[in-house]
């Protein structure tokens, strides 16, 4: 058997390594995606007054800092048994959206859009966000970098510091926004909703325009049969911050509706020998391996599950793309990988919107910032949607809110099955019998995954001496036979 | 009097073990003998958040962990970044690394330093949370503050001179 070694993985944040082993017929028999889990973090937090956690998650991970402190904020507040006031969860909300405005310009830009705007088997050296400057032009390769910025100064303004965020405390926040604030993040929101509908546009004019990329989407290797998750408002709209979690089948139809608190009930995971991270599965179904289709336990939670979960979009253009979308794609749910960015996308003009409408809420600049604390229940729960999927906090105290037990979901674990299963069938679906394995190949492999935007970051200021490409294909002893490095 | 604005920029997660060394390295700088005019700043951020955080300065020294094949824990490392360029543009790595974002400012016409050091430590342990240093590190962290204080010193004081 030969073993290919793709290891670290491009553009992406923290570390991880794909493994794809290929039978003597030179076919993908097996493919494996691992990643070094951190350790220590129940340790590290027990013992800790709970109202420390929502600013001790944030270093967890470089990448999504605001919605470890916001599914943390909800957490405590549920220890505390205290609900924040209309002005507070506002606040919460309004932040929230800036950080996914950020988020989603990032990914979208560089790290999907090389994919698209140059092309899946461009030159490596040009296949970067430089190259996507390159064709888009200066003006737009600026209005991307302004934007992300932008967002980011909302963020610190009400989180107090854009990575380590500080604005969550039991019951509320720790300070509210000035008229004068207020005013200018409605300009600042604004500039977000054309950027947002823009960039669906890009998406619209780059990929549909192109019958390669559409049938890429459509009909290449790159689709997954599974069950979708994501937090619903009451009219099952898609909501990032609150709600129900609803799982909806492969067809559709809704499976599962929960609150936070009775997460434990609907999943659960399992652990492989050959990795530390864990694999979420709908409980009541149970785990039927790494397969696909109505009977399988796997599930994904992402921003496609999310707009397969919900009945439509709460914003208004949100909604009209979301609508456009299905239609497009020919229906709901839809089960292409690759429509992960279009379904991005949607969510991006959805924050943009939702984040003007905050912002314009009369609410925002009320004074009452935080409601009395309840007794100490001793346990909560708190779920929000991270960019890359439900993320879940759930915290045990003792009688004083020290700190007994810490367990958490993070987004991306929820995909962990979801990924497999997706770079193994493109890893069959691309590499044949006898077939050369190029770089492109390879890209296109990791194209896979890249489109769950998937997060295991430790450490993201990691310097590059230490990132690279490296691809081994070996004999069925072992021996590595070729080599490629990039 | 200089105006070159200069910073002192210690990266990484100080609350997962050696990971934290640049900060933990620039906060211990701030009390040593150095120029009054150096700023110090501490950030566990990278790729585009980074480069606009240097940008305006005209001097960068970022220190920072990492690891290659077979280092010694607590070896010290100077690097420009002219020694990445390759590793960069031949391997497509890390898409928003922080030299794909500084070519990114340079192609917007951010005001980037014109000069960019980075001191990097061999760190042992990255996975742990842990506000505290591996005890190899801890063991070598002395030498590793002195060998950093040296370099930044002669860095800063054979530009003035």
């Amino acid at each position: 058997m030969k073993h290919i070694s793709i290891d670290p993985i491009t553009r992406l944040e923290g570390h991880g390594k794909i493994e794809i082993f290929l039978n003597d017929e030179g076919e993908v028999e097996n493919a494996y995606f691992q990643v070094p889990e951190l350790r220590g973090f129940e340790k590290f937090c027990e013992g800790r007054p709970v109202e420390e956690l929502p600013s001790i998650v944030t270093k967890i991970c470089g990448v999504c800092p605001g919605c470890h402190h916001m599914a943390s904020g909800k957490a405590v507040d549920a220890v505390f048994g205290v609900e924040p006031p209309p002005t507070a969860k506002k606040l919460r909300e309004l932040f929230y959206m800036a950080h996914f405005v950020h988020s989603h310009i990032v990914h979208f830009y560089a790290l999907a859009a090389p994919d698209f705007v140059v092309g899946p088997t461009a030159s490596p050296v040009d296949r970067t966000i430089l190259g996507v400057i390159n064709k888009v032009g200066l003006q737009i390769g600026s209005e991307v970098i302004k934007q992300r910025r932008i967002a980011q100064e909302i963020q610190a303004l009400i989180g107090g510091h854009q990575t380590h965020v500080i604005m969550n405390t039991p019951g509320g926040v720790k300070k509210g926004i000035t008229p004068e604030q207020r005013d200018d993040i409605i300009k600042k929101a604004e500039g977000f909703v054309e950027f947002s509908k823009f960039s669906i546009q890009l998406f619209k004019d780059v990929v549909l325009g192109n019958k390669d990329y559409v049938d890429l989407i459509m009909n290449g290797p790159y689709s997954l049969v599974l069950h979708s998750m994501g937090l619903v408002d009451e009219q099952n709209k898609v909501n990032f911050y609150d709600g129900k979690v609803r799982v909806v089948d492969t067809k559709g139809k809704e499976l599962y509706k929960y609150s936070p608190e009775h997460y434990l009930d609907f999943v659960e995971e399992r652990v492989e020998p050959w990795t530390y991270l864990k694999f979420p599965y709908l409980k009541k179904i149970g785990w039927k391996g790494f397969t696909e289709g109505q009977e399988s336990g796997v599930y994904h939670a992402t921003p496609l599950s999310r707009l397969n979960a919900a009945d439509g979009m709460a914003t208004a253009v949100a909604q009209q793309e979301y609508e456009f979308m299905f239609k497009t794609l020919q229906g709901k749910p839809v089960h292409a990988t690759m429509a992960m960015h279009w379904a991005r996308l949607v969510e991006l003009i959805y924050s943009a919107e939702h984040c003007l409408e905050l912002a314009m809420d009369p609410e925002i600049t009320g004074n009452e910032l935080r409601a009395p604390l309840g007794k100490i229940v001793g346990e909560g729960v708190g779920i929000v949607e991270a960019q890359r999927g439900t993320l879940t906090h759930h915290y045990w105290t003792d009688d004083k809110g020290m700190v007994r037990k810490v367990n958490l979901i993070v987004g991306t674990t929820n995909n962990h099955a979801a990924i497999c299963m997706s770079i193994k069938k493109a890893a069959r679906g691309l590499i044949k019998k006898g077939s050369e394995i190029t770089e492109g190949t390879l890209n296109m492999i990791e194209m896979a995954f890249r489109a769950y935007d998937p997060c295991f970051s430790c450490a993201t200021h990691s310097l590059p001496g230490q990132m690279r490409m490296i691809l081994n294909i070996r004999d069925i002893e072992g021996n590595i036979i070729d080599s490629f490095r990039r | 009097m200089t105006t070159e604005k200069i910073m002192v920029l210690g990266i990484g997660n100080d609350i997962l073990t050696d990971d934290g060394i640049g900060p933990k390295l620039a906060g211990d700088l701030t009390k040593m003998d150095l120029p009054a005019e150096v700023t110090f700043k501490t950030a566990a951020v990278g790729g585009l958040e980074l480069m606009e955080t240097i940008s305006g300065y005209s001097r960068i020294f970022m220190i920072d962990a990492i690891r290659t094949a077979g280092g010694k824990p607590g070896t010290v490392y100077f690097f420009s970044p002219d020694d990445f360029r390759e590793t960069m543009h031949i391997s497509n790595l890390h898409d928003i690394n922080f030299f794909t974002a500084l070519e990114v400012g340079n192609k917007l016409n951010y005001p980037l330093p014109s000069e960019i050091m980075i001191i990097a430590v061999e760190i042992a342990e990255d996975l742990e949370f842990s506000e505290e240093l591996s005890p190899v590190l801890r063991k070598r962290y002395p030498d590793i503050l002195s060998k950093t204080h040296k370099f930044l010193l002669e860095a800063l004081l054979s530009q003035k001179s």
